[in-house]
């Protein structure tokens, strides 16, 4: 009876390990695709270099095996990733996520969207939930040094701005001395309200609100005399919000959008980074999604290097995927035209540097 | 959150509200022979002070009827409901992805239901006394009234023939439950385990990964219950620890119940979301967003859990343990086949009242982005046709109808079955 | 794992690895040893980690500037993180304060109402709670916020200010109050006169209790007592107690002056204890229907108005079992403070997730949060505690 009872005792004992061992040790028994080092480097001659990283590094392998992209969205911001009715995706953002996964799968439409709020934007791409972060997120020099991100490019040239109720006299945030904002919990934008305000001497009570259904509850009841957020999302709450509303012409902040990656996995910040690029040289070309397959062969030597990229060893499985690229999506004005374009967001900056603006893609060669 | 005092230790709070809700004193019956004015006289205008009464809170209950009728009928634009994917709430955004066919789901959902119609009709005591009429309109009404609301949604029959099955399962399940006979009732805890692994399996569609895409209703239910089932070894051993008289484990047991006991599910949640990446090696998989929260969720309710099995542990008589020792069984055997049995029984009720409020505590996911009904609820109202035209409150109304309606149907049936189980009489 | 005791008593003794008492100790040591292990584990692990990513180890972050605004608070930008979780910490307590009183109050009310022998009363009480309790307190706390007192609530445009002191928006809820920063030793020293008259007339009203038998009525004798006081000592100094009526600002945007008490603090708070109190009338329904029905009855004999069993038979004893689940719920209202976060009152959990946004390390701020609602649940677990202690020591 006692022999049993040792036996039971040690039983025990390992269901405690067992426990202890679920919830607090590194058991690495599901394998995932996304952390899985490469055991053989031969297979990619390009990637010589990428051998010393230690981890993350495989994600384009593990995009390729599991066949499609993880790409972590917002979902509720129109412009730029907003849901469908019949749940597919679109907006700026999403067709980056796209044209990535047209780069790498040859598929536009291989890629998993992933919503995410500003407070589990970071967590989510540093966990190894997702490949690629495309959440209208601020690249600032903090987020590239503490999160263990890196920003891609800028897809978007933003900067904070104030909406205001038409009739309410504000001409600009200068005369909104004692007035309650209503202002996004967790982002970039709290601080620089803070900053703008305290610079132009002026107070201010801040109303935290959760997301921006909870900033119509507010700012539709009167409960907030402006709304500060980006500008581009401020146009897109104008365009769909019932009432009269302005933009103030102050700009409060630099907001520059784009893509992250994690950091320690150069090749696919590289992939991602030359897709954006390939939207700006494609504009400038005038290669646009209809016409692509009449550039490719190009007497340009230029544009014909760019659709076959056969030499610059970026970590793109073929050398067409410019091609790819244009044809998913099209350059960045046709891309620009369909999503911001209808929220009627004046350009400004967010246009070549042959036009004034300061998009400018470094040559393929 | 809140354990909403089922958890609480034993005495009055080890059935808590359930223990103490079926005790109600039951109004002055009506004798054979009395009327409808003898009611009417005896529970409204016994006296003065009675009928000023009956007339205050009668003009209350109207007003605030008229008010909800005039809002449900009238004033409410419920086309974020019906005209919006009802489909969100219930199965959430990404569904699709996982490839699971409705026929599938309803399939599990079907084996779920019987194994807790079956599970119902074992509990079923014909010695029990009746349900008085009251509770039991109560019961099948209330429910009745926010199924009817939540179908009115629907624009095809198919819903309704389905929740109609789901009923017709529950019901073949109890009578199935009643009718088995003794040598299957004795194995009946793992015919009930394996119909509900089976249940979860075609929900999942076998592939547990599945669940990192469900969203709404079925995330809610598919969360609280696996937070349930996983957390109960859990509660089950801490409960053992706490009560054992290991003076080394006992503290630790102790402490882990009180620290987690002393803090908000939702510092868990974030802890889940933002640290947990801290404590392991970068090498380490961590799961999904999902997962994550089934973890601290996990953890989260053991604690609770522990202190329902620690209640229904002190239930058990000491003289059971007594006659263990003088029969000379070995103390594991005692508590294994004496305490266990009697004192899981006995805490039945209790974890079902902890279920529901895990069911209530899951809408804490809302907070971390995850898109339980609440988090559907933002994602609808971003849709283009609803996006800042102030349709919460209907959005709200509906999910809070869904949310009561299992709420209040599920403790009605854990009070049930503790008269039947004879809780806290024995 | 067992839970009985062992008392084996065998003539000869058996070897060391049969010894029961030894495979006790050593199950033990092996358990420790393993949670311990597996808790150094993650402690090392993390601070790897943190080191790795370039975050500090260490809690020093806590001086850094916190950057952000807290509503209500001048210069709150300035602020170091430390100095935020603070007053995050004390807009925890405010709903803590007021809710705990409100909840318990609505509930004991409910709580009899359920009891009462008048049909109406008795299903107004139990549709209550039945239809709080079953539904998620966040959605409560939207609901009220979100829909009740944003929508519901006038706009500050409407210039609802009644006797134009008090201000009624949904920006805000201005009631009038007095400035205790002018005259802050005024204030204390009048109610310091209030509260020694409070005693006297507490201390006459027993004596005429005990010597005549009729009612002491102490608190509304002291209530009265506490204001007479307070107006002799406001009219012989002068006039010295000043306050602020709350109005709407010049540029009519905000309120000023007096108290002004934020609409999510409003919303907050009363979905709180709209949802903890019907949790605490059953828990009152509960312990009422636990007292021997002879009570009520004695109570009933001798000619006491309901107000007065309830008062002084019923709830007395009831309260003795109530402690324990009232305690719970108290430390269930205390957590669900928390989910302030989904809505805009800023309390600690709010500013853990503001702070944990800048860049600071999630987990150390987590591990703040954490310590301080360990903190909050310790206070209230000592203070039912003591009342347990005390209340059962009178009796039996």
């Amino acid at each position: 009876m006692r022999k049993h009872w040792l036996l039971r005792l040690l039983a025990v004992l390992f269901t405690f390990t067992l426990i202890a061992s679920a919830c607090g040790d590194d058991d690495t028994s599901d394998a995932d695709p996304v952390d899985e080092p490469s055991d053989d480097p031969a297979d990619d001659p390009e990637d010589v270099v990428d051998l010393a990283q230690d981890d993350g590094g495989d994600t384009i392998q593990a995009i390729i095996d599991r066949g499609h992209l993880e790409c972590g969205v917002n979902g509720q911001l129109l412009g730029f990733s907003n849901v469908e009715d019949d749940g597919t995706y679109t907006g700026l953002d999403v067709d980056y996520c796209r044209a990535v996964a047209a780069a790498l799968l040859d598929d536009p439409d291989a890629v998993e969207y992933t919503d995410l709020t500003a407070e589990t934007r970071f967590t989510a791409l540093q966990s190894g939930d997702i490949d690629v972060l495309i959440r209208n997120g601020t690249w600032t020099s903090s987020r590239d040094g503490v999160l263990g991100l890196q920003w891609a490019a800028t897809t978007f040239y933003d900067g904070a701005g104030m909406l205001v109720n038409s009739d309410s006299g504000f001409g600009s945030v200068a005369d909104m001395d004692g007035t309650i904002i209503c202002v996004q919990t967790g982002t970039t934008t709290e601080i620089n309200l803070e900053i703008y305000f305290d610079n132009l001497g002026i107070s201010y009570e801040p109303l935290n609100v959760a997301d921006e259904a909870a900033v119509t509850a507010n700012f539709s009841s009167g409960a907030c005399d402006g709304y500060v957020t980006d500008k581009s999302g401020l146009a897109s709450f104008k365009a769909t919000y019932d009432g009269d509303v302005t933009i103030l012409d102050d700009t409060m902040s630099k907001e520059p959008l784009g893509p992250a990656t994690r950091e320690g996995d150069e090749d696919f910040f590289d992939v991602v980074q030359w897709t954006v690029f390939a939207t700006f040289n494609a504009e400038e070309f005038g290669i646009t999604s209809a016409n692509v397959a009449d550039h490719v062969g190009s007497d340009n030597g230029a544009i014909a290097k760019f659709l076959d990229d056969q030499e610059s060893g970026l970590a793109f499985p073929t050398a067409d995927w410019a091609v790819r690229i244009i044809s998913a999506v099209g350059n960045y004005q046709e891309i620009y035209d369909r999503n911001i374009g209808p929220l009627g967001i004046p350009e400004g900056v967010n246009q070549l540097y042959t036009q004034g603006g300061i998009l400018y893609g470094p040559p393929v060669n | 959150m809140a354990p909403d005092g089922q958890a609480a230790p034993p005495g009055i709070a080890g059935g808590g509200e359930l223990g103490t809700a079926i005790a109600a004193e039951p109004p002055p019956r009506r004798g054979a022979g009395q009327g409808i004015g003898t009611i009417f006289r005896d529970n409204l205008f016994k006296d003065a002070k009675n009928s000023i009464l009956t007339l205050i809170f009668g003009g209350v209950i109207l007003f605030v009827l008229f008010k909800t009728f005039n809002y449900v009928f009238i004033t409410a634009r419920w086309e974020v409901i019906y005209n919006g994917p009802l489909e969100f709430y219930m199965v959430g955004k990404d569904f699709g992805r996982t490839g699971i066919s409705f026929e599938m789901l309803w399939a599990g959902i079907y084996t779920a239901v019987l194994a807790m119609g079956i599970g119902s009709g074992l509990g079923y005591d014909p010695e029990a006394p009746p349900m008085r009429r009251g509770a039991r309109m109560a019961m099948i009404g209330g429910p009745l009234v926010g199924i009817v609301f939540i179908l009115s949604m629907t624009r095809t029959i198919t819903p309704t023939l389905v929740t109609l099955g789901v009923a017709v399962a529950m019901v073949v399940g109890n009578r199935i439950g009643r009718r088995l006979p003794q040598p299957i009732r004795r194995r009946s805890g793992w015919i009930l385990l394996a119909m509900t692994a089976l249940a979860f399996g075609l929900i999942t569609d076998f592939t547990p990964s599945n669940i990192d895409d469900f969203g709404g209703l079925l995330l809610t239910i598919v969360v609280a219950f696996a937070g349930i089932a996983l957390s109960f070894p859990i509660g089950v051993i801490m409960a053992l620890a706490r009560r054992s008289t290991f003076p080394l484990i006992r503290p630790l047991a102790v402490g882990y119940i009180e620290l987690v006991r002393g803090v908000p599910l939702i510092s868990l949640l974030f802890m889940g979301q933002f640290a947990i990446g801290f404590l392991f090696p970068p090498d380490a998989n961590i799961p999904g967003p999902i997962f994550r929260a089934i973890i601290m969720i996990t953890l989260f309710s053991g604690a609770y859990v522990a202190e329902v099995v620690r209640g229904g542990l002190q239930s058990v008589p000491a003289g059971q343990i007594e006659a263990g020792k003088a029969l000379g069984l070995s103390p594991f055997t005692i508590t294994r086949q004496i305490v266990l049995p009697q004192a899981l029984r006995n805490s039945i009720p209790a974890l079902i009242g902890q279920f529901i409020s895990l069911l209530k505590d899951v809408s804490l996911l809302v907070i971390i982005g995850l898109q339980e009904m609440l988090g559907v609820v933002d994602v609808v109202l971003a849709r283009r046709e609803f996006v800042n035209q102030g349709y919460v409150p209907e959005a709200y109304a509906f999910v809070g109808t869904i949310y009561w309606t299992l709420c209040f149907s599920m403790s009605r049936a854990a009070q049930r079955l503790e008269t039947r189980l004879g809780v806290g009489t024995r | 794992m067992t839970i009985v005791e062992q008392e084996i008593h065998t003539p000869t003794k058996p070897p060391l690895y049969r010894d029961v008492r030894v495979l006790r100790w050593l199950f033990q040591f092996a358990v420790v040893g393993v949670v311990g292990y597996a808790l150094y584990r993650l402690y090392d692990n993390a601070i790897t980690n943190l080191e790795d990513s370039g975050l500090p180890t260490g809690f020093d972050f806590l001086d850094n500037q916190a950057r952000f605004a807290i509503p209500g608070l001048e210069d709150s930008a300035d602020y170091s993180v430390r100095k935020a979780y603070w007053s995050g910490y004390l807009n925890t307590l405010r709903v803590i304060v007021i809710g705990i009183p409100l909840c318990t109050a609505l509930g004991v009310i409910i709580g009899i109402m359920r009891l009462s022998d008048n049909l109406l009363v008795r299903a107004v009480g139990t549709i209550y709670v039945e239809l709080f309790r079953n539904i998620p307190v966040l959605l409560w706390i939207f609901i009220t916020y979100l829909v009740i007192i944003l929508l519901n609530l006038p706009q500050i445009t409407d210039d609802v200010t009644p006797l134009d002191r008090f201000v009624i928006s949904n920006r805000g809820i201005g009631i009038p109050w007095f400035n205790p920063d002018a005259n802050l030793l005024t204030f204390v020293g009048f109610i310091g006169i209030g509260l020694i008259a409070v005693v006297g007339v507490n201390v006459w009203r027993r004596k005429v209790n005990e010597q005549t038998g009729q009612p002491s009525r102490g608190g509304l004798y002291g209530f009265i007592a506490f204001l007479i006081a307070l107006a002799i000592a406001h009219f012989a100094a002068g006039n010295a107690l000043s306050y602020e009526p709350s109005v709407i600002a010049e540029n009519g945007r905000q309120i000023e002056g007096g108290m002004n008490i934020f609409p999510p603090y409003v919303g907050l708070t009363i979905a709180l204890s709209l949802y903890t109190a019907s949790h605490v009338a059953e828990i009152v329904r509960g312990s009422i229907q636990a007292i021997h029905k002879g009570q009520g009855e004695a109570a009933q004999a001798v000619a006491l108005s309901t107000f007065q069993r309830y008062r002084f038979i019923i709830l007395p004893q009831a309260f003795r079992i109530m402690i324990p689940p009232l305690a719970s719920q108290y430390l269930n209202i205390t957590k669900n403070s928390s989910l302030a976060v989904a809505i805009s009152y800023v309390e600690i959990t709010s500013i853990f997730q503001r702070v944990s946004n800048n860049a600071t390390p999630a987990l150390q701020a987590l591990i703040i949060l954490m310590f301080c609602y360990l903190t909050f649940s310790l206070g209230i677990s000592l203070i039912a505690n003591f009342f347990n202690r005390r209340l059962s020591l009178e009796t039996r």
